[in-house]
Formats: C-alpha cells, structure tokens, sequence
C-alpha cells in the first residue's frame, strides 16, 4: 500500500485473500445459530385476547355512536396499557391464580399490551413455554382488568372481545425462537465480523510484498520477482531433465513434444 | 547427470530451463548486467535479513543462469555457520572456503566443479570456530582478488544480515550486494535494518529480490511461458 487509502480492487483483493476466514466464520456463526435456536433454546408461545374499549350504550344518553367518545375512548387505551402492566391489575392475577406459580414481576415479563392506532380494540398477549399456560394467563388477566376497571374509573366500558383458546383445535406454532430471523442475524453480524478480522490482519500486516513497496521503504530497486517452484513445474523440470537425459541433442524435438 | 536429477531439484534453472521461474532468473541476471554502467560488477555477495528466505536457493540459480550465458562463475558458501552449498550441488564438503582460510588447502584445491559447464563451486568447509574473523581476514581479499583474475563472476552467498556480522564484513568486500527478501515474511522494520547496517560499511547495494512470490501475486507481473 502507498497511501493509506486503499483502492476499490484492494478491497476484493484483501476479502479473496482471507476468503477461507470470513466464510468459516460466517458458517461457524450460523451453525451455532441454528443449533442454538433448534435443539437448545425452548419454544414460546403466544396466546392473546383482545379487549374493546367502549361506553356500554346504557351509560349513554343515545345508542348513537359519538365521536367524541371514541376519541375518549382511544385516550383511555394509551392509560389501560399502563394499568394492565402495573402491579394494580398482576398482582391480584398472581393471587388469585397461584396454579400459574409466577410473581409479579416474571408475569410482567410475559404481559404485552398493544394497540392499532385510531381503534378501539387492543390486544393483550402473554409468551410462555407452553401454549395452554399463555392461553390460560392472559385470559386470566384480561379477566381480571375486566372486573377491576370499574373500580380504578369508575365505568364500565371495558369488554373482552375474543379469550385466546386453551386448547385451540391445531397446535399453535412457537412465535420464538424464529429460527430463520436468528439465521439471518447470525450470518450478517458474523459477516461483518469476518470482514473486520480480514481487514485488521490485512492493517497489521506490515510485510514487504510488492515492489512499489521494497521501492518507498528500502529506497532499492527490485531486480527480480521470483515465484515458488511449484509441484508441476518441478514435475515438468523432471520430465524434461529426464528426456533430455535419454535424448541427448534433441532438445528441440522434446520441448516440441512438450 | 542424473545426480543432478535426484538432488537438485531446487536448481530450477538446471531442471527446467523453460519455466518461468528460470527466466525470473535470466532476468535478474540482466538486471545485474545492467544496473552499473561504470563499474564492473564482479563480486556479487548475495544476503537476507534473516534465515530461510532463500539465499542460497537464489544464489545457486543465479550461479547457473550466469554459467549459461556462457561466463566463468564460481560460486562461494560463505556461510560458515550452515553451510548448503555443497548439499545444492551435491558435493563434498571436506574442504572449501574455511579450510583455505586456515591455510589447510590452496585455491586449487577448494574450487570443484559442478555439473553445469562453465560453473565452479566453492564449499564452506568444516565449520570454524571463528567465522567472522576468517572472512575479514587478509587472506580473504586475497583469495577474492586471485579469483577475480580467474572468473568473470563471483557469486557469494551468506549468513544472514540480522543474525551476525559476517555478511556485513563481506559486503565491504564485494561490488554489489543483493538482498533477498521472502514475499510476505519480511516486516518492514526489519528489512530497514538490515539496509541500514550495510550501508554503514558502505556496501554497495544493488537491489532487492523477492522471493517466493505467490503465483497468484506475480500474475500481474506477465510471467508467462513464452514460445512453446
């Protein structure tokens, strides 16, 4: 290198060069990837219940849908998503369903509470080892929201849309580990890793190898570039020497023949 | 001929004179020819920063390339540390360059020659004791100005620059100084250090080999087979 600055074709030259290293990282990388999401990490479920948040039409002067109030209503979701993961509404789950033998803050852990912007409904969905036991807590949590609203607001406008199913008619497919997502992951972090350590080895590399160098360190001229004697050329060098042996004068005719 | 078969296998220019490597040879003996105008260069002393970066190796080939365009060459092992001179060219080692020194044999005695015409070998010999003494010694320049009326060219091989001084004696000695450098074994620093103490005997460099270029590297360069 001249300069510090390295030239498009120094970069292809330097990942050829170190090829071998960046792809056996990379597979190592994705092997311990995939081994790691398929036989060792356990799978997680995920059961969910969704919740509708509105004015039961007897607490309303008319059955009419008013805007105002489902705007009101969107409002309130953004503060039931707190609540629902307080310790307020966990800790009574806890209480009263010792079967699930989780405290507070592991079911925090499992509780995820979402909405889609501008809608009424918001889901509520819980991971877990196994899917009947996901199913059962977050029915049970979303049970449990339901009967304390009225006592933190003092309405009743919180309806279970739809409870997640126990024991649902297929078998549900683990949403973690997402094998293909840890793949990909794996492969682009370990590329770029090897990328890296190709790059480092080729900085810390400080060996003469071109005559452009021996020229700016050494401030000599270089007189010749001689290659490694290959198997084949040795081989050839044999073969020649030993025609020549047994045709002596006829040099023109064997490298001919050659 | 066939002792040349078995055991010179890295006398390339012996065992193929067509290859790419053998011109890489030639072309270096070209250089050599060319890159003094006024002096004659006559003693070339071949060295390297460090060991196994192939001297010898290049010195042999280059001993031959020379004693192919038809002048006189006598190659000196002034390696008196490991000697393989002898080994390259399968001869005998029990005199050479350290028993003349010695005074234990004369001139005649220690120059064999080898199985390509035109090329005399000198051999280390025992291994002395005393080797850098011995090729600073009187006898020494002596020995060099009687080969220089004796052959066109003198072709010496050494230890290694950064290991002991006797390269460094010798390159005072000689006209021109070769380096080689392994491709991709020399750092930097080192070769640096290994120019700065033959410039402080004021020898006179003539430039640098790389050795051991990787084929792939070298492809750049149009070493090709030319001609069939």
């Amino acid at each position: 290198m001249l300069s510090q600055e390295l030239d498009l074709r120094d970069y292809f030259r330097i990942i050829r060069k170190r090829l071998w290293l960046i792809v056996g990282i990379v597979i190592i990388a994705c092997g311990i990837a995939g081994i790691y999401s398929v036989y060792i990490k356990n799978p997680v479920y995920e059961a969910s219940t969704k919740i509708i948040v509105n004015q039961t039409p007897n607490q309303t002067a008319s059955a009419q849908l008013d805007l105002n109030q489902i705007n009101t209503n969107i409002q309130l979701i953004n503060t039931y998503k707190e609540i629902i993961k307080t310790p307020a509404i966990l800790d009574m789950v806890v209480s009263q369903y010792p079967k699930f033998n989780l405290t507070t803050d592991e079911l925090m852990q499992k509780v995820n509470v979402s909405s889609v912007n501008n809608t009424q409904v918001m889901t509520l969905s819980v991971r877990d080892n196994s899917y009947q036991q996901a199913a059962e807590i977050v029915n049970a949590i979303s049970l449990i929201f339901k009967q304390e609203i009225p006592n933190l607001f003092s309405v009743q406008n919180v309806s279970i849309l739809n409870e997640a199913k126990v024991n649902p008619p297929q078998a549900p497919e683990p949403v973690a580990p997402n094998v293909l997502l840890n793949l990909a992951i794996a492969f682009v972090v370990s590329l770029m890793i090897g990328l890296g350590i190709a790059f480092l080895l080729e900085y810390l590399d400080d060996t003469l190898k071109t005559e452009a160098e021996i020229e700016q360190i050494l401030g000599l001229p270089t007189l010749a570039m001689i290659t490694r004697v290959g198997p084949e050329e040795a081989k050839a060098g044999e073969q020649v020497a030993a025609l020549q042996s047994r045709k002596t004068g006829e040099l023109e005719h064997v490298t001919v023949a050659k | 001929m066939s002792q040349l078969q078995n055991k010179q296998r890295h006398l390339i220019t012996v065992t193929n004179p067509r290859s790419t490597v053998s011109e890489a040879f030639r072309a270096l003996r070209t250089n050599i020819d060319f890159s003094s105008i006024d002096e004659k260069i006559q003693v070339i002393m071949v060295t390297s920063s460090g060991p196994e970066e192939g001297k010898s190796t290049v010195t042999g080939n280059l001993a031959v390339a020379y004693a192919q365009a038809d002048k006189k060459v006598v190659l000196i092992d002034a390696d008196l540390r490991k000697p393989t001179g002898h080994r390259t060219f399968s001869l005998s080692n029990r005199f050479g360059l350290s028993s003349l020194l010695s005074q234990q044999a004369n001139l005649d005695e220690v120059i064999q020659v080898s199985g390509v015409p035109n090329l005399s070998i000198i051999t280390s010999g025992p291994i002395p004791p005393n080797p850098a003494e011995m090729i600073a010694s009187n006898r020494m320049s002596a020995t060099l100005q009687e080969l220089r009326q004796r052959f066109d060219i003198i072709l010496i091989d050494t230890p290694p620059l950064l290991a002991v001084t006797d390269a460094q004696i010798m390159s005072s000695k000689s006209d021109g100084v070769i380096m080689v450098v392994s491709y991709g074994k020399v750092k930097r620093d080192i070769a640096v250090k290994a120019k700065a103490s033959l410039d402080r005997v004021g020898a006179r460099m003539l430039g640098v080999v790389m050795n051991n270029v990787k084929r792939k590297a070298s492809e750049g360069s149009y070493y090709y087979y030319y001609g069939n």
